[in-house]
């Protein structure tokens, strides 16, 4: 089902706004992110997609149909919570049943679905342990079966996988994926991890201070980021962010004048920083300093000391290691100038060429 | 250190930290219970120079051929019956209305709760009061709805109907604060899975809030039931020292503070001990047998 925000604003207590005019629309059958730091509005907006939360103001749609007013049970979407909360006191195969128990299914009816979807979700060797009684990863798969027992609309997951260790957190969001293309149920995913965002999703919408940042693909979200925010947000090893005047020198006649004297900080990817010899579309070079170099199993970084400023670099592991000074790329890809609002000015798609 | 293996002088060392409560308890519990089931078996004792003369069953075959026995454990039947459900579900029930009620719920759970600080003989004076037959409040709230005044407690019929009602009343409190810690103590998400689940409030009751309250509503009813079979202040209190219009509240403790204190039967006061012991061990142990199906922890 197609979701549409239509200057959705919430506040719990009349006062302070959580979310400020949210306007965006979640296709049908994609998977979509919500992306943010912790206290950013996610399960916030989650929760108003689910109908658990009303509005402030503002209209919800899902198609065409207006259910701003219909609660969860109307709406009809399925949710998997951070911790679970699957029934403690009952089987796996009655926690996955009892969505369809409160329809009216029958008994057999039930039992059958409830099979189906525990071998959707490879649990159906668990049917009759408690919650209690399953790791983590399978009570996150009885989870996901509980919620698309009813044949959701929209498939909700709040930070399902934030209980996990790093590896299951793997394997779990590849199925997640995995089950979403199999069932082709729309469906949004809360993270605060940007990695996890960017392995799984269609489309990404980032939220912060009530406002949705940016809401694009992952690629686009990397490679244009639409502000400073963004930019610092997403990203492994986080982006080099520096006062655009310690480059002024160097980007002068390289970025137009009026650009340059609106810019405030310059946002340099890791891997923008390149050996002249390896450079696939340099913006300039820049002559600095080499502070400290680590390998790191196939990884590299270089720390380098530019104007005083420090700046990492991933792409320099030919660097050797007596090299005390260098001159080194600027490439145009991943270079980007923010103004004082933190606004993109220069780089990404403004600056296709 | 957390992998430390038991030693003799660790063991030793534990026995030491819990002596002073196993003394304490030894002296004032264990001996006193093993001490009144012997007393049980003493058919002929002197209790002022603590001389027995004879042991045997005479205690428990009296017991078996007593009217005022068999009165006294119906009776005592009687009383838990008529107070432990009906204590638990208006407990509960007034809990769960606490539990939505945001604003004034502490005022209302100090007042819910004052029974259980205030002294049965105080409590029993009130109600006393309330019973009274000519200008008890109780008969003028039914005069209201045109039920002619009840004798309370002069009428043998009323007056178990009447110590039933003040001990519902009186272990609500108690109970209220208890069900109020296991609503606390329930999840908000599970109601919410259950709202997407699609269950209605009359759903969410019975599928979350019934059986993840199960351990404290176990722990409520066991506690009721052990304590309704010990009932007795109440009585004393009610009924000014007597167990009623011709023993109408005459219980099984009631029957035994007659024997040991009024007749002097000391033998026969310990066997009907022993007796509503074992009475009471029967009741928890069935009520644990049915916990093992029905209670989640
Ligand atoms: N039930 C609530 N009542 C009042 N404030 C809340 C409630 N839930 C969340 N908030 C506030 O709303 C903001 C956003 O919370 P939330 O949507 O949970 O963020 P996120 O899921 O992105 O971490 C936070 O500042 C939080 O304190
Ligand atoms: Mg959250």
């Amino acid at each position: 089902m197609q979701v549409t925000f239509k200057d959705v604003t919430l506040s719990y207590d009349g006062k302070r706004e959580i979310l400020k005019h949210l306007n965006f629309v979640i296709q049908e059958g994609t998977l979509v992110c919500l992306l943010g730091p912790s206290g950013g509005g996610k399960s916030t907006t989650l929760n108003l997609i689910s109908g658990l939360l009303a509005p402030t103001a503002g209209h919800i749609f899902f198609g065409d149909k207006d259910v701003t007013k219909e609660d969860a049970l109307a709406r009809k979407v399925g949710m998997v919570f951070q911790n679970y909360a699957l029934y403690p006191h009952l089987s796996v195969q009655k926690n996955i049943e009892f969505p369809l128990k409160m329809a009216g299914l029958s008994r057999g009816d039930r039992a059958k679905k409830a099979k189906e979807l525990a071998a959707l979700v490879h649990v159906d060797d668990q049917l009759d342990k408690k919650p209690g009684e399953l790791s983590g990863g399978q009570q996150q798969r009885v989870a996901i079966a509980r919620a698309l027992a009813k044949e959701p609309s929209i498939l909700l997951l709040d930070e399902p996988l934030s209980n996990l260790d790093a590896r299951l957190r793997i394997e779990m969001r590849e199925e997640i994926r995995r089950i979403q293309r199999e069932t082709g149920v729309t469906t949004v995913f809360v993270t605060h991890d940007q990695d996890e965002a960017m392995h799984i999703s269609d489309k990404i919408m980032v939220l912060h201070d009530g406002h949705i940042q940016q809401y694009s693909t992952p690629t686009t979200l990397y490679a244009d980021p639409e502000n400073l925010f963004v930019a610092q947000f997403i990203g492994e090893p986080v982006i080099n962010s520096v006062p655009a005047s310690a480059l002024s020198h160097d980007l002068a006649g390289v970025v137009p004048a009026d650009i340059l004297s609106q810019a405030q900080t310059a946002g340099i990817r890791p891997e923008a920083l390149t050996l002249p010899q390896r450079a696939l579309n340099p913006l300039t070079t820049l002559h600095g300093k080499v502070v400290e170099f680590d390998q790191f199993g196939r990884e590299s970084t270089a720390k380098l000391d530019y104007n005083n400023l420090q700046l990492i670099s991933t792409e320099m592991g030919q660097l050797s290691h007596d090299t005390k000074e260098l001159d080194f790329t600027l490439e145009k890809k991943g270079f980007f100038l923010f103004d004082a609002n933190g606004k993109r000015i220069f780089g990404g798609d403004d600056h296709a060429e | 250190m957390l992998n430390e293996k038991p030693t003799w002088k660790s063991s030793i060392k534990g026995w030491l930290y819990l002596l002073p409560m196993l003394a304490i308890s030894l002296t004032f519990n264990i001996y006193p219970i093993i001490k009144s089931f012997l007393m049980s078996f003493y058919t002929k004792y002197d209790f002022y120079n603590d001389i027995v003369s004879a042991y045997g069953f005479s205690n428990f075959t009296y017991l078996w051929n007593d009217p005022d026995f068999h009165l006294a454990v119906r009776n005592t039947l009687i009383f838990v019956i008529g107070v432990v459900p009906l204590n638990v579900i208006i407990s509960l029930a007034i809990a769960l209305m606490l539990n939505k009620i945001k604003y004034v719920a502490s005022a209302f759970r100090t007042i819910y709760f004052l029974p259980f600080v205030t002294s049965t003989v105080a409590i029993a004076q009130v109600w006393n009061w309330i019973y009274n037959a000519d200008y008890g409040l109780l008969n003028y709230l039914l005069g209201l709805v045109g039920i002619n005044p009840i004798n309370w407690l002069n009428d043998p019929n009323w007056a178990m109907p009447a110590l039933i009602i003040m001990s519902i009343w009186k272990g609500l409190g108690f109970n209220i604060v208890l069900f109020l810690v296991g609503l606390n103590n329930i999840n908000t998400r599970y109601y919410q899975a259950a709202e997407i689940d699609g269950a209605n409030s009359w759903h969410q009751f019975t599928n979350v809030t019934i059986p993840l309250l199960s351990p404290m509503t176990f722990l409520v009813t066991v506690n009721g039931v052990i304590g309704s079979f010990k009932v007795f202040d109440e009585i004393f209190a009610l009924f000014q020292g007597s167990s009623g219009p011709s023993k109408s509240a005459l219980t099984i403790v009631y029957y035994l503070y007659e024997k040991f204190y009024t007749e002097w039967k000391y033998g026969i006061a310990a066997a009907s001990g022993v007796v509503l012991f074992f009475l009471i061990l029967i009741v928890t142990l069935l009520q644990l047998w049915y916990s093992r199906k029905h209670v989640h922890y």
